[in-house]
Protein backbone atom coordinates (compact mmCIF):
# COMPACT_ATOMS: atom_id res chain seq x y z
CA UNK A 1 0.00 0.00 0.00
CA UNK A 2 1.14 3.27 -1.00
CA UNK A 3 1.02 5.97 2.20
CA UNK A 4 2.31 8.87 0.88
CA UNK A 5 2.25 9.73 -2.98
CA UNK A 6 3.51 12.82 -4.82
CA UNK A 7 2.35 13.66 -8.01
CA UNK A 8 4.03 16.31 -10.23
CA UNK A 9 3.70 18.35 -7.10
CA UNK A 10 5.00 21.73 -7.44
CA UNK A 11 4.91 24.85 -5.19
CA UNK A 12 5.70 28.75 -6.36
CA UNK A 13 6.33 31.08 -3.16
CA UNK A 14 8.57 33.77 -2.12
CA UNK A 15 11.05 34.51 -4.93
CA UNK A 16 13.10 31.78 -4.40
CA UNK A 17 11.62 29.04 -2.42
CA UNK A 18 9.74 26.28 -3.89
CA UNK A 19 9.76 22.97 -5.45
CA UNK A 20 9.25 21.86 -8.84
CA UNK A 21 7.40 18.95 -10.07
CA UNK A 22 7.85 16.53 -6.57
CA UNK A 23 7.34 12.86 -8.02
CA UNK A 24 7.38 10.45 -4.84
CA UNK A 25 5.47 7.42 -3.56
CA UNK A 26 6.43 6.10 -0.29
CA UNK A 27 4.91 2.38 0.78
CA UNK A 28 3.54 1.46 4.10
CA UNK A 29 6.36 0.19 6.98
CA UNK A 30 9.03 1.78 5.07
CA UNK A 31 11.88 4.03 6.61
CA UNK A 32 11.82 7.13 3.69
CA UNK A 33 14.77 9.53 4.06
CA UNK A 34 14.34 12.88 2.32
CA UNK A 35 17.84 14.53 1.74
CA UNK A 36 18.74 18.03 1.12
CA UNK A 37 20.73 21.06 2.28
CA UNK A 38 19.20 23.71 4.16
CA UNK A 39 16.31 25.64 1.72
CA UNK A 40 16.00 22.60 -0.75
CA UNK A 41 12.31 22.26 -0.43
CA UNK A 42 12.28 19.90 2.13
CA UNK A 43 9.96 21.89 4.68
CA UNK A 44 7.83 22.82 1.78
CA UNK A 45 7.13 19.99 0.41
CA UNK A 46 5.92 18.66 3.96
CA UNK A 47 4.04 21.49 4.19
CA UNK A 48 2.43 20.96 0.87
CA UNK A 49 2.04 17.12 1.62
CA UNK A 50 0.05 17.91 5.35
CA UNK A 51 -2.13 20.60 3.30
CA UNK A 52 -1.06 22.96 6.06
CA UNK A 53 0.13 24.97 2.15
CA UNK A 54 -1.46 24.79 -1.05
CA UNK A 55 0.24 23.32 -4.37
CA UNK A 56 0.51 25.46 -7.21
CA UNK A 57 -0.11 22.48 -8.98
CA UNK A 58 0.19 18.72 -8.73
CA UNK A 59 -1.40 16.30 -6.13
CA UNK A 60 -0.42 14.83 -3.05
CA UNK A 61 -2.19 12.38 -1.11
CA UNK A 62 -1.18 10.40 2.30
CA UNK A 63 -3.32 6.76 2.28
CA UNK A 64 -4.56 7.91 -1.17
CA UNK A 65 -6.33 10.96 0.26
CA UNK A 66 -5.85 14.70 -0.07
CA UNK A 67 -5.11 16.07 3.49
CA UNK A 68 -7.31 19.49 2.37
CA UNK A 69 -10.27 17.94 1.48
CA UNK A 70 -9.95 15.14 3.87
CA UNK A 71 -8.48 16.52 7.10
CA UNK A 72 -9.47 13.63 8.94
CA UNK A 73 -6.61 11.59 7.52
CA UNK A 74 -4.51 13.69 9.79
CA UNK A 75 -5.69 11.34 12.62
CA UNK A 76 -3.15 8.67 11.08
CA UNK A 77 -0.43 10.96 10.84
CA UNK A 78 2.06 12.24 13.30
CA UNK A 79 4.43 15.40 12.55
CA UNK A 80 7.34 16.99 13.82
CA UNK A 81 7.64 20.20 12.52
CA UNK A 82 11.35 21.42 12.27
CA UNK A 83 11.08 24.39 14.72
CA UNK A 84 8.92 24.12 17.35
CA UNK A 85 7.05 26.70 18.44
CA UNK A 86 4.08 25.91 20.93
CA UNK A 87 1.39 28.39 23.56
CA UNK A 88 3.27 29.87 25.82
CA UNK A 89 1.24 29.90 28.44
CA UNK A 90 1.14 26.45 28.51
CA UNK A 91 2.88 23.78 30.75
CA UNK A 92 4.11 20.59 29.12
CA UNK A 93 1.31 18.05 30.28
CA UNK A 94 -1.52 20.72 28.90
CA UNK A 95 0.08 21.22 25.22
CA UNK A 96 0.42 17.24 25.57
CA UNK A 97 -2.79 17.20 26.17
CA UNK A 98 -4.64 19.66 23.95
CA UNK A 99 -2.69 17.81 20.80
CA UNK A 100 -4.30 14.23 22.51
CA UNK A 101 -7.34 15.94 22.15
CA UNK A 102 -7.63 15.83 18.65
CA UNK A 103 -7.16 12.01 18.01
CA UNK A 104 -10.30 10.90 19.87
CA UNK A 105 -8.75 8.55 21.92
CA UNK A 106 -6.85 7.87 25.49
CA UNK A 107 -3.29 8.70 24.75
CA UNK A 108 -2.62 9.27 28.97
CA UNK A 109 -0.37 6.51 29.33
CA UNK A 110 1.56 6.85 25.75
CA UNK A 111 2.43 10.30 26.97
CA UNK A 112 3.69 9.46 30.37
CA UNK A 113 5.73 6.66 28.38
CA UNK A 114 7.26 8.83 26.07
CA UNK A 115 8.13 11.75 28.50
CA UNK A 116 9.89 8.99 30.68
CA UNK A 117 12.06 7.85 27.80
CA UNK A 118 12.77 11.49 26.39
CA UNK A 119 13.65 12.28 30.03
CA UNK A 120 10.19 15.46 29.78
CA UNK A 121 9.05 17.17 32.80
CA UNK A 122 5.63 17.40 31.92
CA UNK A 123 4.81 20.05 35.00
CA UNK A 124 7.54 22.87 33.50
CA UNK A 125 5.85 25.73 31.79
CA UNK A 126 6.75 25.45 28.00
CA UNK A 127 8.09 29.11 27.73
CA UNK A 128 10.81 27.67 30.04
CA UNK A 129 12.39 24.90 27.97
CA UNK A 130 15.45 25.14 26.26
CA UNK A 131 15.47 24.60 22.49
CA UNK A 132 16.36 21.01 22.61
CA UNK A 133 13.22 20.27 25.61
CA UNK A 134 10.95 22.18 23.32
CA UNK A 135 11.87 19.83 20.36
CA UNK A 136 11.47 16.90 22.75
CA UNK A 137 7.84 18.00 23.50
CA UNK A 138 7.44 17.65 19.81
CA UNK A 139 8.22 14.37 19.36
CA UNK A 140 6.04 13.83 21.81
CA UNK A 141 3.56 15.81 20.28
CA UNK A 142 3.65 13.63 17.55
CA UNK A 143 3.77 10.33 18.72
CA UNK A 144 1.45 10.48 21.80
CA UNK A 145 -1.62 8.91 19.01
CA UNK A 146 0.08 6.39 18.04
CA UNK A 147 0.07 6.93 14.50
CA UNK A 148 0.23 5.11 11.23
CA UNK A 149 2.55 7.90 9.34
CA UNK A 150 5.10 9.50 11.29
CA UNK A 151 6.70 12.92 9.44
CA UNK A 152 9.62 14.29 10.91
CA UNK A 153 11.18 17.50 9.76
CA UNK A 154 15.17 17.75 11.07
CA UNK A 155 13.73 15.73 14.31
CA UNK A 156 17.67 15.83 15.93
CA UNK A 157 18.63 19.61 15.60
CA UNK A 158 18.97 20.72 19.19
CA UNK A 159 19.16 16.93 20.75
CA UNK A 160 21.93 15.85 22.60
CA UNK A 161 23.60 12.62 20.99
CA UNK A 162 22.31 10.76 23.99
CA UNK A 163 18.83 12.16 23.21
CA UNK A 164 19.41 11.19 19.62
CA UNK A 165 20.41 7.54 20.14
CA UNK A 166 17.08 7.09 21.95
CA UNK A 167 14.50 9.22 19.56
CA UNK A 168 16.32 6.69 17.21
CA UNK A 169 15.52 3.89 19.02
CA UNK A 170 11.77 5.04 19.22
CA UNK A 171 11.11 5.55 15.79
CA UNK A 172 12.37 2.42 14.77
CA UNK A 173 10.45 0.51 17.67
CA UNK A 174 7.49 2.55 15.80
CA UNK A 175 8.44 1.37 12.87
CA UNK A 176 8.68 -2.59 14.16
CA UNK A 177 5.61 -1.85 15.46
CA UNK A 178 4.19 -0.82 11.78
CA UNK A 179 4.59 2.85 11.00
CA UNK A 180 5.91 4.46 8.33
CA UNK A 181 8.33 6.88 8.91
CA UNK A 182 9.15 10.01 6.61
CA UNK A 183 12.06 11.16 7.72
CA UNK A 184 14.04 14.64 6.67
CA UNK A 185 17.17 15.89 7.06
CA UNK A 186 20.26 17.54 6.02
CA UNK A 187 22.67 14.93 7.17
CA UNK A 188 22.89 12.04 5.16
CA UNK A 189 25.01 9.76 7.65
CA UNK A 190 21.79 9.87 10.59
CA UNK A 191 19.16 8.45 8.05
CA UNK A 192 21.80 5.89 6.23
CA UNK A 193 21.48 3.68 9.13
CA UNK A 194 18.09 3.23 9.39
CA UNK A 195 16.11 3.96 6.16
CA UNK A 196 15.19 1.87 3.35
CA UNK A 197 15.18 4.38 0.42
CA UNK A 198 16.51 7.77 0.25
CA UNK A 199 15.30 10.57 -2.09
CA UNK A 200 17.69 13.72 -2.60
CA UNK A 201 16.22 17.18 -2.95
CA UNK A 202 17.99 19.66 -4.74
CA UNK A 203 16.81 23.41 -5.29
CA UNK A 204 13.37 21.86 -5.58
CA UNK A 205 13.55 19.06 -7.36
CA UNK A 206 13.84 15.86 -6.59
CA UNK A 207 17.57 15.31 -8.24
CA UNK A 208 17.74 11.19 -6.96
CA UNK A 209 15.98 8.43 -5.45
CA UNK A 210 17.43 5.58 -4.25
CA UNK A 211 17.41 2.24 -2.18
CA UNK A 212 19.77 2.92 0.82
CA UNK A 213 21.78 -0.68 -0.33
CA UNK A 214 22.33 0.51 -3.55
CA UNK A 215 23.89 3.51 -2.68
CA UNK A 216 26.21 1.69 -0.28
CA UNK A 217 26.81 -0.92 -2.57
CA UNK A 218 27.03 1.58 -5.71
CA UNK A 219 30.68 1.31 -7.50
CA UNK A 220 31.64 4.67 -6.01
CA UNK A 221 35.64 4.57 -5.13
CA UNK A 222 37.67 6.88 -3.81
CA UNK A 223 40.73 7.19 -5.54
CA UNK A 224 43.98 9.04 -4.07
CA UNK A 225 47.37 8.93 -5.86
CA UNK A 226 50.95 10.12 -5.86
CA UNK A 227 53.28 10.03 -9.22
CA UNK A 228 56.41 10.75 -9.75
CA UNK A 229 55.39 13.45 -12.55
CA UNK A 230 53.24 16.40 -12.12
CA UNK A 231 49.84 15.26 -13.16
CA UNK A 232 48.08 17.25 -15.60
CA UNK A 233 44.00 17.10 -14.98
CA UNK A 234 43.28 15.95 -18.51
CA UNK A 235 45.00 11.96 -16.94
CA UNK A 236 41.55 11.61 -15.37
CA UNK A 237 39.58 13.74 -17.48
CA UNK A 238 36.73 10.53 -17.78
CA UNK A 239 33.13 9.98 -18.13
CA UNK A 240 32.59 8.21 -13.79
CA UNK A 241 35.22 10.90 -12.61
CA UNK A 242 34.14 13.59 -9.95
CA UNK A 243 35.45 15.92 -7.31
CA UNK A 244 38.98 15.74 -9.53
CA UNK A 245 42.04 17.61 -7.30
CA UNK A 246 45.23 17.76 -8.65
CA UNK A 247 47.81 19.28 -6.88
CA UNK A 248 51.21 19.07 -8.35
CA UNK A 249 51.92 14.95 -8.70
CA UNK A 250 49.17 14.38 -6.06
CA UNK A 251 45.66 13.70 -7.37
CA UNK A 252 42.03 12.44 -5.92
CA UNK A 253 38.81 11.91 -7.05
CA UNK A 254 35.45 10.29 -6.77
CA UNK A 255 34.83 7.42 -9.47
CA UNK A 256 31.80 5.30 -9.82
CA UNK A 257 31.96 3.00 -13.75
CA UNK A 258 33.81 0.50 -15.02
CA UNK A 259 36.78 -0.29 -12.56
CA UNK A 260 38.88 -1.13 -15.94
CA UNK A 261 38.28 2.01 -17.44
CA UNK A 262 39.80 3.93 -14.28
CA UNK A 263 42.61 1.17 -14.46
CA UNK A 264 43.72 2.36 -17.40
CA UNK A 265 44.12 5.75 -16.74
CA UNK A 266 45.93 4.96 -13.80
CA UNK A 267 48.87 3.00 -14.83
CA UNK A 268 49.34 5.41 -17.38
CA UNK A 269 50.76 7.65 -15.02
CA UNK A 270 54.19 6.94 -13.13
CA UNK A 271 52.70 5.98 -9.84
CA UNK A 272 54.46 6.43 -6.69
CA UNK A 273 51.34 5.82 -3.97
CA UNK A 274 47.43 4.75 -4.68
CA UNK A 275 44.93 4.27 -2.58
CA UNK A 276 41.79 3.11 -3.40
CA UNK A 277 38.89 3.70 -0.90
CA UNK A 278 34.49 3.43 0.02
CA UNK A 279 33.53 6.78 -0.14
CA UNK A 280 31.08 7.56 2.87
CA UNK A 281 27.74 8.23 1.66
CA UNK A 282 28.19 12.18 3.06
CA UNK A 283 30.58 11.97 0.21
CA UNK A 284 28.40 10.65 -2.42
CA UNK A 285 25.69 13.17 -0.74
CA UNK A 286 27.83 15.70 -1.56
CA UNK A 287 28.71 14.66 -5.08
CA UNK A 288 25.05 15.75 -5.48
CA UNK A 289 24.86 19.14 -3.58
CA UNK A 290 27.93 21.13 -4.87
CA UNK A 291 26.17 23.24 -6.81
CA UNK A 292 27.22 22.96 -10.74
CA UNK A 293 29.23 26.48 -11.54
CA UNK B 1 -14.96 21.42 21.29
CA UNK B 2 -11.23 21.60 22.34
CA UNK B 3 -10.35 24.22 20.24
CA UNK B 4 -13.56 26.38 21.82
CA UNK B 5 -11.87 25.55 25.21
CA UNK B 6 -8.69 26.58 24.79
CA UNK B 7 -9.30 29.77 23.18
CA UNK B 8 -11.73 30.65 25.85
CA UNK B 9 -9.30 29.41 28.46
CA UNK B 10 -6.57 31.78 26.30
CA UNK B 11 -8.46 35.02 26.32
CA UNK B 12 -9.58 34.52 30.13
CA UNK B 13 -7.35 37.23 31.76
CA UNK B 14 -8.35 39.72 28.41
CA UNK B 15 -11.84 39.33 29.17
CA UNK B 16 -11.22 39.87 33.13
CA UNK B 17 -9.34 43.13 32.33
CA UNK B 18 -11.76 44.46 29.96
CA UNK B 19 -14.90 43.70 31.97
CA UNK B 20 -13.27 45.70 35.12
CA UNK B 21 -12.28 48.58 32.80
CA UNK B 22 -15.69 48.72 31.15
CA UNK B 23 -16.85 48.74 35.05
CA UNK B 24 -14.70 50.85 35.83
CA UNK B 25 -15.74 53.23 32.98
CA UNK B 26 -19.53 53.05 33.93
CA UNK B 27 -18.83 54.08 37.64
CA UNK B 28 -16.93 57.04 36.90
CA UNK B 29 -19.19 58.20 34.00
CA UNK B 30 -22.01 57.77 36.31
CA UNK B 31 -20.47 59.63 39.36
CA UNK B 32 -20.10 62.47 37.32
CA UNK B 33 -24.12 62.55 36.40
CA UNK B 34 -24.54 64.99 39.88
CA UNK B 35 -22.71 67.19 38.02
CA UNK B 36 -25.29 67.19 34.83
CA UNK B 37 -28.40 66.76 36.50
CA UNK B 38 -27.75 69.22 39.63
CA UNK B 39 -29.97 71.23 37.85
CA UNK B 40 -29.78 75.23 37.61
CA UNK B 41 -26.98 76.61 35.89
CA UNK B 42 -24.94 73.41 34.79
CA UNK B 43 -28.31 72.24 33.30
CA UNK B 44 -28.88 75.91 31.68
CA UNK B 45 -25.25 75.80 30.30
CA UNK B 46 -25.84 72.31 28.50
CA UNK B 47 -28.57 73.73 26.61
CA UNK B 48 -27.12 76.29 25.54
CA UNK B 49 -24.00 74.70 24.32
CA UNK B 50 -24.10 75.45 20.45
CA UNK B 51 -25.12 72.54 18.62
CA UNK B 52 -21.76 71.35 16.89
CA UNK B 53 -20.23 71.22 20.66
CA UNK B 54 -22.69 69.29 21.57
CA UNK B 55 -22.71 67.28 18.61
CA UNK B 56 -18.52 66.51 19.40
CA UNK B 57 -19.91 66.30 22.97
CA UNK B 58 -21.76 63.24 22.22
CA UNK B 59 -24.70 64.69 23.37
CA UNK B 60 -26.60 65.77 20.22
CA UNK B 61 -30.24 66.66 20.74
CA UNK B 62 -30.00 64.22 24.36
CA UNK B 63 -31.25 65.77 26.91
CA UNK B 64 -28.30 65.34 29.36
CA UNK B 65 -30.44 66.33 32.78
CA UNK B 66 -32.60 63.37 32.93
CA UNK B 67 -31.15 59.54 33.08
CA UNK B 68 -31.81 58.40 30.31
CA UNK B 69 -30.29 61.35 28.00
CA UNK B 70 -27.26 61.20 30.16
CA UNK B 71 -26.83 57.22 30.33
CA UNK B 72 -26.89 57.59 26.29
CA UNK B 73 -23.93 59.96 26.52
CA UNK B 74 -22.14 57.66 28.55
CA UNK B 75 -23.16 54.65 26.40
CA UNK B 76 -21.33 56.24 23.55
CA UNK B 77 -18.01 55.74 25.33
CA UNK B 78 -19.18 52.03 26.31
CA UNK B 79 -20.21 51.32 22.98
CA UNK B 80 -16.89 52.43 21.82
CA UNK B 81 -14.98 50.76 24.51
CA UNK B 82 -16.73 47.18 23.81
CA UNK B 83 -16.61 48.14 19.49
CA UNK B 84 -12.52 48.15 20.06
CA UNK B 85 -12.32 44.91 22.30
CA UNK B 86 -14.63 43.20 19.58
CA UNK B 87 -12.70 43.95 17.01
CA UNK B 88 -9.48 43.38 18.22
CA UNK B 89 -10.26 40.16 19.49
CA UNK B 90 -11.79 39.14 16.22
CA UNK B 91 -8.66 39.72 14.31
CA UNK B 92 -6.25 38.28 16.96
CA UNK B 93 -8.02 35.42 17.52
CA UNK B 94 -7.66 34.32 13.96
CA UNK B 95 -4.11 36.07 13.78
CA UNK B 96 -2.74 34.46 16.60
CA UNK B 97 -1.80 30.98 15.59
CA UNK B 98 0.51 32.48 12.48
CA UNK B 99 1.32 34.85 14.39
CA UNK B 100 3.05 32.74 17.85
CA UNK B 101 3.79 30.47 15.38
CA UNK B 102 1.62 27.50 16.20
CA UNK B 103 -0.85 27.25 13.09
CA UNK B 104 1.84 24.71 11.98
CA UNK B 105 1.25 22.63 15.05
CA UNK B 106 -2.79 23.24 14.81
CA UNK B 107 -3.54 22.34 11.18
CA UNK B 108 -1.80 19.35 11.13
CA UNK B 109 -4.17 18.25 13.61
CA UNK B 110 -6.79 16.16 12.16
CA UNK B 111 -9.05 19.29 11.96
CA UNK B 112 -10.42 22.10 8.85
CA UNK B 113 -9.59 24.87 8.56
CA UNK B 114 -13.77 26.12 8.84
CA UNK B 115 -13.99 23.50 12.21
CA UNK B 116 -11.01 26.04 13.69
CA UNK B 117 -12.14 28.94 12.35
CA UNK B 118 -16.35 27.69 13.98
CA UNK B 119 -14.78 27.10 17.45
CA UNK B 120 -12.23 30.50 17.22
CA UNK B 121 -15.43 32.24 16.35
CA UNK B 122 -17.79 30.86 18.83
CA UNK B 123 -15.11 31.32 21.69
CA UNK B 124 -14.81 35.15 20.62
CA UNK B 125 -18.55 35.40 20.57
CA UNK B 126 -18.70 33.98 23.92
CA UNK B 127 -16.60 36.41 25.03
CA UNK B 128 -18.30 39.69 23.76
CA UNK B 129 -21.66 37.81 25.31
CA UNK B 130 -19.77 37.91 28.81
CA UNK B 131 -18.40 41.59 28.26
CA UNK B 132 -21.98 42.40 27.34
CA UNK B 133 -23.31 41.04 30.49
CA UNK B 134 -21.20 42.58 32.49
CA UNK B 135 -21.95 46.05 31.27
CA UNK B 136 -25.40 45.76 31.59
CA UNK B 137 -25.18 44.27 34.68
CA UNK B 138 -22.49 47.46 35.96
CA UNK B 139 -24.89 49.67 34.27
CA UNK B 140 -28.55 48.55 36.05
CA UNK B 141 -26.61 48.56 39.84
CA UNK B 142 -24.83 51.85 38.82
CA UNK B 143 -28.17 53.18 37.14
CA UNK B 144 -30.17 52.43 40.10
CA UNK B 145 -27.39 53.75 42.53
CA UNK B 146 -27.95 57.41 41.24
CA UNK B 147 -31.13 57.71 39.43
CA UNK B 148 -33.77 59.53 40.97
CA UNK B 149 -36.44 60.15 38.35
CA UNK B 150 -37.88 57.47 36.03
CA UNK B 151 -36.90 53.74 36.13
CA UNK B 152 -34.93 53.00 32.76
CA UNK B 153 -34.23 49.21 33.29
CA UNK B 154 -35.94 48.90 29.78
CA UNK B 155 -33.84 51.58 27.57
CA UNK B 156 -30.51 50.35 29.39
CA UNK B 157 -31.67 46.84 27.49
CA UNK B 158 -32.14 48.31 24.32
CA UNK B 159 -28.86 50.53 24.51
CA UNK B 160 -27.16 46.88 25.13
CA UNK B 161 -29.05 45.08 22.74
CA UNK B 162 -27.83 47.62 20.07
CA UNK B 163 -24.30 47.30 21.68
CA UNK B 164 -23.97 43.61 21.37
CA UNK B 165 -25.07 43.70 17.39
CA UNK B 166 -22.41 46.06 17.63
CA UNK B 167 -20.15 44.05 18.89
CA UNK B 168 -21.53 41.33 16.57
CA UNK B 169 -20.02 43.31 13.42
CA UNK B 170 -16.96 44.85 15.03
CA UNK B 171 -15.97 40.96 15.78
CA UNK B 172 -16.64 39.37 12.76
CA UNK B 173 -15.05 42.34 10.44
CA UNK B 174 -11.84 41.72 12.67
CA UNK B 175 -11.81 38.32 11.70
CA UNK B 176 -12.46 38.80 8.30
CA UNK B 177 -9.58 41.35 8.01
CA UNK B 178 -7.36 38.29 9.80
CA UNK B 179 -8.05 35.97 7.19
CA UNK B 180 -8.29 38.33 4.28
CA UNK B 181 -4.96 40.17 4.84
CA UNK B 182 -1.63 38.56 3.60
CA UNK B 183 0.43 39.93 6.97
CA UNK B 184 -2.02 38.48 9.79
CA UNK B 185 0.04 40.23 12.13
CA UNK B 186 -0.79 43.88 10.82
CA UNK B 187 -4.88 43.20 10.70
CA UNK B 188 -5.15 44.53 14.45
CA UNK B 189 -3.84 47.72 13.62
CA UNK B 190 -5.67 47.86 10.39
CA UNK B 191 -9.05 46.77 11.98
CA UNK B 192 -7.99 48.89 15.15
CA UNK B 193 -7.50 52.06 12.19
CA UNK B 194 -10.89 51.04 10.18
CA UNK B 195 -12.75 51.52 13.49
CA UNK B 196 -11.70 55.21 14.68
CA UNK B 197 -12.54 55.80 10.99
CA UNK B 198 -15.86 54.47 11.39
CA UNK B 199 -16.04 56.89 14.97
CA UNK B 200 -15.18 59.56 13.62
CA UNK B 201 -17.91 59.25 10.41
CA UNK B 202 -20.09 58.90 13.07
CA UNK B 203 -19.01 61.91 14.66
CA UNK B 204 -19.11 63.84 11.44
CA UNK B 205 -22.50 62.83 10.03
CA UNK B 206 -23.32 64.09 13.90
CA UNK B 207 -22.23 68.36 12.73
CA UNK B 208 -24.34 68.11 9.53
CA UNK B 209 -27.92 66.27 8.32
CA UNK B 210 -26.53 66.63 4.35
CA UNK B 211 -23.97 63.76 5.73
CA UNK B 212 -26.28 60.86 7.43
CA UNK B 213 -25.74 58.84 3.83
CA UNK B 214 -22.06 57.96 5.56
CA UNK B 215 -24.00 56.50 8.39
CA UNK B 216 -23.50 52.92 6.71
CA UNK B 217 -20.37 53.09 7.34
CA UNK B 218 -20.68 53.49 10.81
CA UNK B 219 -22.07 50.91 12.76
CA UNK B 220 -21.99 53.04 15.62
CA UNK B 221 -24.90 55.12 13.94
CA UNK B 222 -27.20 51.79 12.90
CA UNK B 223 -28.89 52.28 15.90
CA UNK B 224 -30.27 55.66 16.63
CA UNK B 225 -30.22 56.58 20.45
CA UNK B 226 -32.76 59.07 20.12
CA UNK B 227 -35.18 56.49 19.23
CA UNK B 228 -34.03 54.60 22.49
CA UNK B 229 -34.49 57.03 24.80
CA UNK B 230 -37.53 57.75 23.75
CA UNK B 231 -38.31 54.36 24.48
CA UNK B 232 -39.15 53.09 20.78
CA UNK B 233 -36.50 50.42 21.20
CA UNK B 234 -34.50 49.42 18.26
CA UNK B 235 -35.60 49.21 14.05
CA UNK B 236 -36.49 45.75 13.42
CA UNK B 237 -35.10 46.20 9.65
CA UNK B 238 -32.35 47.32 10.54
CA UNK B 239 -31.74 44.23 13.71
CA UNK B 240 -32.73 42.24 10.25
CA UNK B 241 -29.84 44.21 8.26
CA UNK B 242 -27.24 44.27 10.88
CA UNK B 243 -27.37 40.79 11.30
CA UNK B 244 -27.32 39.99 7.57
CA UNK B 245 -24.14 42.02 7.53
CA UNK B 246 -22.45 40.38 10.87
CA UNK B 247 -23.50 37.00 8.73
CA UNK B 248 -22.09 38.14 5.56
CA UNK B 249 -18.34 39.33 7.46
CA UNK B 250 -18.31 35.93 8.77
CA UNK B 251 -18.95 33.75 5.60
CA UNK B 252 -16.37 36.00 3.76
CA UNK B 253 -14.22 35.38 6.70
CA UNK B 254 -14.68 31.25 6.05
CA UNK B 255 -13.71 31.41 2.67
CA UNK B 256 -10.60 33.35 2.67
CA UNK B 257 -9.34 31.64 5.82
CA UNK B 258 -10.25 28.30 3.30
CA UNK B 259 -7.86 29.63 0.66
CA UNK B 260 -5.54 31.39 2.54
CA UNK B 261 -1.82 30.76 2.26
CA UNK B 262 -1.07 30.28 5.64
CA UNK B 263 2.28 32.15 6.82
CA UNK B 264 4.15 29.42 8.79
CA UNK B 265 8.08 29.73 9.35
Amino acid sequence: MTVIELNHLTKHYGKSRGIRDVNLAVEEGEIFGFIGPNGAGKSTTIRTLLGLIYPTSGSAAVFGRNCTEHPEIRKELGYLPSEVFYYDNMRVIDLLNYSASFYKKDCTKRIRELAEMMDLDLKKKIDDLSFGNKKKVGIVQGLLHEPKLIILDEPTSGLDPLMQQKFFELIAEENRKGATVFFSSHILSEVQKMCSRVAFIKEGEIIKLERMSTLQESSYKRISLESAAAIRKEDFSLAGVSHLEVNGNAAKFIFKGNINAIMKAITAVELRNLSVEEPDLEEIFMHYYVKED
Amino acid sequence: MNIFWRELKAGRKGLIIWSACMVLLIASGMGKYTAYSSGGASGELFNQLPSTVKALLGMGSLDVNVMSGYFALLFLYVELTAAIHAVLLGSSIIAKEERDKTAEFLMAKPVSRSTVVTFKLLAALTNIVVLNLVTLISSLVLVSIYNKGQDITGEISYFLWSMFMVQLVFLSFGALLSAWMSQAKSSGAAAAGVLVGSFVISKITDLSDRLSVLNVLSPFKYFSYNRIVAGEGLSPGILILTVLLTAGLSALTYYFYGKRELDIG
